[in-house]
């Protein structure tokens, strides 16, 4: 990523992320290994927010904006937003290509994921306090899923490998160049369908696609806060009171999946010539 | 007057009446007594007129044997008369129908031998005063042409609505530009009806009963409907609606009149705010009439149609469960659901793409199952199971491809979309074909441009083009149109100052590579001169040589 240009970089970084644009290709039958670059921004996260971060200013006026669903275009476009194009998440196009993946007869065990920081931004949060609350909680065998940052820290990993918990990392998530982030949400999915739970200490994606392929799902524990969390978007605070049916140590299983299924926009799912159209990765005749 | 046509000028001045309205003066003359027409009509109105004498009087009274022959008529001499003020429409009149009795000069000046049985104003009394006197009221041009009407006589008299919806729309109303017909400007009279109601009141108080009030749509230039007051009471079914809510002409607009005419139904305004009123009034009868007229008069009420409505060529009659082709036709109940375009359109502005597909997988799937080749979103409806076209479509001889068929209706959408500025999720790069494919893999089914070729060709031979050419546009659309050109200019910059960062970024990183690659390449050369690079080359050679010779022998 070039140094000079911060931001020069990530503009096309974040549609390859979790191999999204991998995912995506393949769903349009693109006979390219490498990605084609993907003309609009990937919303590659979800967030309570308009599907973007808040300092969103790369996402320049002009190309799309790929999300997830309608209530991140409704309150993007609330705040200035605008050029919002619904196509529902990544992963829900995983789901259709992988419908059988990891199934087993049996599923057991908890995954449990922090809350995660990013390469640029870190998180302040006690990991032994959490790591106790979680072997308060769970009933079952545990198995914690860090972020690769955090995973390459002795110190984190040991906090949950002393409770006996098994502690993994999805991988990096890659690039547009490198193969390291491809089957970042595969590997997700393998192991979503093994587990019989997913938990976190903050909603986030994960549980939306542990929900979405039938998880339990729990929120509990202390959610972090990042180093430089703009409080003006409500925070913690806000999306306790936006879902507070899904915080909690238990949480309604059927209500979880229907929540979910509208956050990643099921009812969205385009099909692969409109996608190939709208990503510009057919010939497109400029007037 | 002297040196004057009304006939001059077709299109800013006499009202074109055409299918709706000769339907019902069809209706309405009698088979028996005399008629007349005042003011300027069209051309067919008065062959109608005529024709429709001419054919009743020849039942009752014509010699046997002279039927056939139709230039002579004369029974009609003295049945049929005329009032102009112009003196050239006049003899124009006379010298195409002989046996028309032409009277040309000022309404209030006309002494008529005996009333008439019918008389015909269907462009109203705007047109029947002269500049040689002072211009007569309204009320008191009413007066002196309800003089003429007998007891027992029907007047079908023509008001332009002041406001109106194509009033409402104009940017530049044709009386207001001090034309040479204004010498007394309309719309300081203050005897002009206001609305329906003082209509009622002024033909009530002039002697007149009003048997039927009909709103005429979609413009006073040329009426193509005529719809009953009892009609527009209820909720119009959007099939009847849309159709009804044309442009006409190439005169500038101030808004769209498709969706500002929808709203005048949907807000049941149709009444109050119609382009003009087509009145069918009764003198009452005196009192000394036969109980038998009586009755007949009654039925003669029953028969007035409910509503007549032109689509193309055909014209239609409204009863109260469907519409009925005429003359003969059967009758058909009104499609329910909303027109899809409406549908589709919404959907776009709340960016709902979700709706969109689904909605055009299901019209996909309709057009796969035989649906109409000739349809197009703006004439079908949709009540959430099924499409039904609106009207009779005139269809291609040969059923095209249900692919291209799908592509034009899409493409034609497309065009449209973008033609009316309505807002939609696509990026704005997009122009109407390639709109048009992407809408196709909405819909689930690939096009490309080769089909888009075929589509265009389709839509010329079914004739209907999705944006008439040389349309002037409307104040409203041009505002619209200058706001988002100003988005897609900032739009545009923004792109611009993207792609140049990105380029230099992108190019710095080439100089890096390239940078690279030649140290790469130095360090190589310099390591080829090394000796022990050499050394080693050397020692390597003879058994290369032996590797080859081995391969040679080998085969």
């Amino acid at each position: 990523m070039g140094r000079a240009n911060r931001y020069g970089g990530m503009m096309d970084e974040s549609n390859h992320w979790y191999g999204h644009s991998r995912i995506l290709g393949r769903y349009c039958e693109m006979p390219d290994e490498t990605p084609k670059r993907i003309q609009g921004f990937l919303q590659h996260g979800w967030n309570y927010l308009h599907g973007f971060p808040p300092n969103d200013h790369w996402c320049s006026p002009g190309y799309p904006r790929f999300v997830w669903s309608d209530v991140l275009r409704r309150r993007g476009w609330s705040m200035g937003r605008r050029g919002h194009y619904l196509i529902g998440a990544p992963w829900i196009y995983l789901l259709h290509l992988e419908p059988e993946l990891g199934v087993t007869t049996k599923r057991e065990g908890t995954i449990w994921y922090p809350f995660h920081g990013w390469e640029k931004s870190s998180v302040r949060g006690d990991h032994d306090r959490l790591a106790a609350e979680i072997r308060d909680v769970e009933t079952e065998s545990v198995t914690v899923c860090l972020y690769w940052l955090e995973f390459a820290n002795p110190d984190i990993r040991q906090a949950y490998e002393s409770r006996g918990f098994r502690v993994i990392c999805h991988g990096e998530r890659g690039s547009r160049w490198e193969s390291k982030g491809r089957d970042f949400l595969r590997k997700q999915l393998i192991q979503l369908r093994r587990h019989r739970r997913v938990a976190s200490n903050r909603l986030g994606s994960a549980l939306f696609y542990g929900a979405s392929v039938g998880c339990e799902v729990a929120v509990y524990g202390d959610p972090m806060q990042y180093e430089d969390e703009r409080p003006e978007y409500g925070g913690t605070a806000r999306r306790i009171r936006l879902w507070p049916e899904l915080h909690g140590v238990r949480v309604d299983p059927g209500l979880a999946a229907e929540v979910a299924g509208r956050e990643l926009g099921f009812e969205y799912q385009a099909t692969p010539e409109e996608l190939r159209r709208m990503f510009g990765w057919k010939r497109v005749r400029y007037a | 007057m002297l040196l004057w046509s009304d006939m001059a000028d077709m299109s800013g001045g006499v009202t074109d009446w055409r299918g709706a309205a000769l339907e019902l003066i069809r209706r309405m003359v009698p088979a028996s007594g005399k008629v007349l027409l005042v003011g300027p009509h069209p051309q067919t109105v008065v062959d109608e007129v005529i024709a429709q004498a001419g054919l009743t009087g020849e039942e009752s009274a014509a010699p046997a044997g002279l039927a056939e022959d139709e230039t002579v008529l004369t029974p009609l001499a003295g049945r049929v008369a005329v009032l102009v003020r112009s003196y050239p429409d006049a003899c124009a009149l006379a010298e195409r129908h002989s046996a028309l009795d032409v009277f040309c000069g000022r309404l209030e000046a006309f002494a008529a031998d005996e009333p008439y049985d019918l008389v015909l104003a269907l462009d109203g009394l705007l047109r029947t005063h002269s500049a040689e006197a002072p211009a007569a009221s309204w009320a008191e041009s009413l007066d002196a042409l309800s003089a003429l009407v007998a007891p027992g006589g029907r007047l079908v008299l023509g008001v332009h609505n002041d406001l109106g919806v194509d009033r409402l729309l104009e940017a530049r109303p044709a009386d207001r530009d001090g034309g040479d017909d204004q010498w007394a400007p309309h719309g300081f009279d203050p005897s002009y009806p206001s609305g329906p109601g003082a209509l009622d009141a002024a033909l009530e108080s002039a002697g007149l009963s009003v048997q039927r009030c009909y709103a005429a749509y979609p413009s006073r230039h040329a009426p193509r409907a005529l719809l009953a007051r009892e009609a527009l009471a209820f909720d119009l079914p959007d099939a009847l609606a849309f159709p009804l809510s044309a442009r006409d002409g190439d005169r500038m607009l101030v808004a769209d009149p498709l969706r500002l005419t929808r709203l005048v139904f949907r807000h049941r305004l149709g009444e109050e705010l119609a382009p003009a009123w087509l009145a069918v009034t009764v003198r009452p009868p005196l009192l000394t009439k036969e109980r038998d007229d009586a009755d007949a008069e009654e039925r003669a009420y029953t028969a007035l149609p409910l509503g007549l409505v032109q689509e193309g060529g055909t014209l239609y009659e409204l009863t109260h469960t469907g519409l009925r082709q005429l003359p003969d036709g059967g009758e058909r109940p009104i499609p329910a659901g909303r027109v899809l375009e409406e549908i589709l359109v919404e959907a776009c502005a709340r960016e709902d793409t979700a709706t969109v597909r689904e909605l055009l997988t299901a019209l996909a799937d309709w057009v796969e199952d035989g649906g109409d080749p000739a349809a197009a979103a703006d004439s079908l409806v949709y009540d959430g199971v099924r499409f039904a076209p609106i009207g009779d479509l005139q269809g291609p001889p040969a059923p095209p491809d249900p692919r291209i068929v799908l592509c034009r209706i899409l493409l034609r959408f497309a065009v449209r979309l973008q033609a009316a500025g309505h807002h939609h999720p696509w990026p704005w790069p997009l122009d109407a074909d390639e709109l048009t494919l992407t809408l196709c893999g909405m819909a689930g089914r690939s096009c490309d441009p080769g089909d888009l070729d075929r589509a265009r060709k389709l839509d010329a031979e079914l004739g209907q083009p999705a944006e008439p050419a040389g349309h002037a546009p409307t104040y409203r659309d041009l505002l619209g149109a200058r706001d988002r050109l100003a988005d897609q200019l900032a739009a545009a910059l923004a792109r611009i100052a993207r792609l140049e960062t990105k380029l230099s970024y992108r190019e710095r990183e080439l100089v890096r590579a390239r940078g690279k690659l030649r140290r790469t390449q130095r360090k190589a050369t310099a390591y080829r001169r090394t000796l022990g690079y050499r050394l080693s080359r050397r020692l390597a050679r003879p058994r290369r040589v032996a590797r080859k010779v081995i391969r040679l022998l080998s085969g």
